[in-house]
């Protein structure tokens, strides 16, 4: 039986939506950046495919929570440009988000062959929740 | 210089409009900020991407970008958003391409020109169809034939005799057995029921273009309707770009 790939697509989407807010605000967190700009930093390395529409609500939703502030800045290439950067409130909140994140990461990646090899490690392992 | 080519400041225009579209209910100062980081959006990706084609410079902006309704989606309550009216980019695509080769929004006549465009392929399908449906039918019926060979021979017999069967201009059939006749006859019959099972299994096909097509119809005769409507009330708000801002064709 294989899976499908509505099934994994579906996964993948909501694997993305939580892990690409954090992933913005980790852009935002060392530079300010507008809209676009933003679009081409997380997909410069090309791994990723990403439908640019998608940073618009998270950067919605970001500003209404005030983890980023936002300004207007002339551009001598065309239209002016909406700027966003990561607030106080928002780099606290991604500095315990991202340890959280790696945390995640561990429980994903754990290397199983060393986990058998001592009896309590899975003790070790921690998930926070809330 | 926020200057587009014609083709490329009506197609983003009109992509604006939908966004706008979808933003009715959030006050007017905030929705206009908003479409003026999206205008801006298309305008920084339009002049990033690489291409000689305007027009597919701009759509493929548009593709990566997206639905107006996923772009907007966390600027309303969740209840606002109207999950029902959710257009697929393909018809935006498809339409965008109409626009830029006829360089026209559809009128009455072109209205005209789609309804028989789709009559006719449903007439195509209605057809597809019957041929289908008589191919499956010439299947059963060898295929009855043949179970009625091998297993009620006396019954082949009267029906040979009463003329209901006739087998001419195939002399090779009648050195075969009874049972090898119904053999070939049932062969034969799989063929066309396979036929025709492929014929249906394709026809899914078929119909998802025409509904597509039939949504894209229904698209733009719902969009012609509305701007009809709104030049009749001659709204103050009809001749107005998008938000008070609009792309500025340069020609």
């Amino acid at each position: 039986m294989e899976y499908s790939d509505d099934g994994r697509d579906r996964r993948i989407t909501q694997m993305r939506k939580g892990i690409l807010e954090l992933a913005v605000m980790g852009v935002l967190y060392h530079e300010r950046h507008y809209g676009y700009s933003l679009v081409r930093v997380l997909t410069e390395t090309g791994s990723i495919s990403l439908k640019e529409g998608t940073v618009y609500p998270i950067l919605a939703r970001l500003d209404r929570d005030g983890l980023v502030r936002s300004e207007w800045v002339e551009s001598d290439q065309g239209p002016p440009r909406k700027y966003y950067a990561l607030t106080s409130l928002g780099r606290q909140l991604f500095d315990e988000l991202s340890q959280e994140f790696e945390l995640l990461v561990s429980l994903v990646q754990r290397d199983w062959k060393a986990r058998e090899q001592s009896e309590h490690a899975g003790k070790r392992l921690v998930v926070r929740k809330g | 210089m926020n200057q587009f080519p014609p083709v490329v400041a009506m197609i983003a225009n009109d992509y604006l409009k939908r966004v706008k579209s979808q933003l009715r209910l959030v006050p007017a100062p905030e929705r206009d900020e908003f479409l003026r980081e999206i205008q801006s959006h298309l305008y920084e990706a339009y002049r990033q991407t690489p291409g000689d084609d305007d027009v597919a410079r701009i759509l493929a902006v548009l593709e990566k970008l997206g639905e107006p309704a996923e772009v907007v989606s966390d600027r309303l309550p969740g209840a606002m958003v109207r999950s029902g009216t959710k257009r697929n980019l393909p018809l935006y695509i498809v339409g965008g391409l109409l626009i830029a080769l006829f360089g026209i929004p559809l009128g009455f006549g072109g209205i005209g020109v789609l309804v028989g465009l789709l009559a006719a392929l449903a007439g195509v399908l209605a057809a597809y169809y019957a041929v289908a449906g008589s191919v499956l039918l010439v299947g059963a019926v060898f295929m009855s034939m043949g179970v009625v060979r091998i297993l009620l021979p006396g019954l082949w017999d009267k029906l040979v005799l009463l003329g209901f069967i006739q087998i001419n201009g195939l002399p090779l059939f009648d050195y075969l057995s009874p049972s090898e006749q119904g053999l070939v006859l049932i062969l034969f019959a799989s063929v066309f029921v396979a036929s025709g099972l492929g014929l249906l299994r394709l026809g899914k096909h078929l119909l998802r273009g025409l509904h597509f097509l039939f949504r894209l119809a229904l698209d733009w005769v719902r969009r012609f309707a509305r701007s009809i409507r709104r030049q009749l009330r001659r709204d103050k708000l009809a001749g107005l770009p998008v938000g008070g801002l609009s792309f500025v064709a340069d020609r």
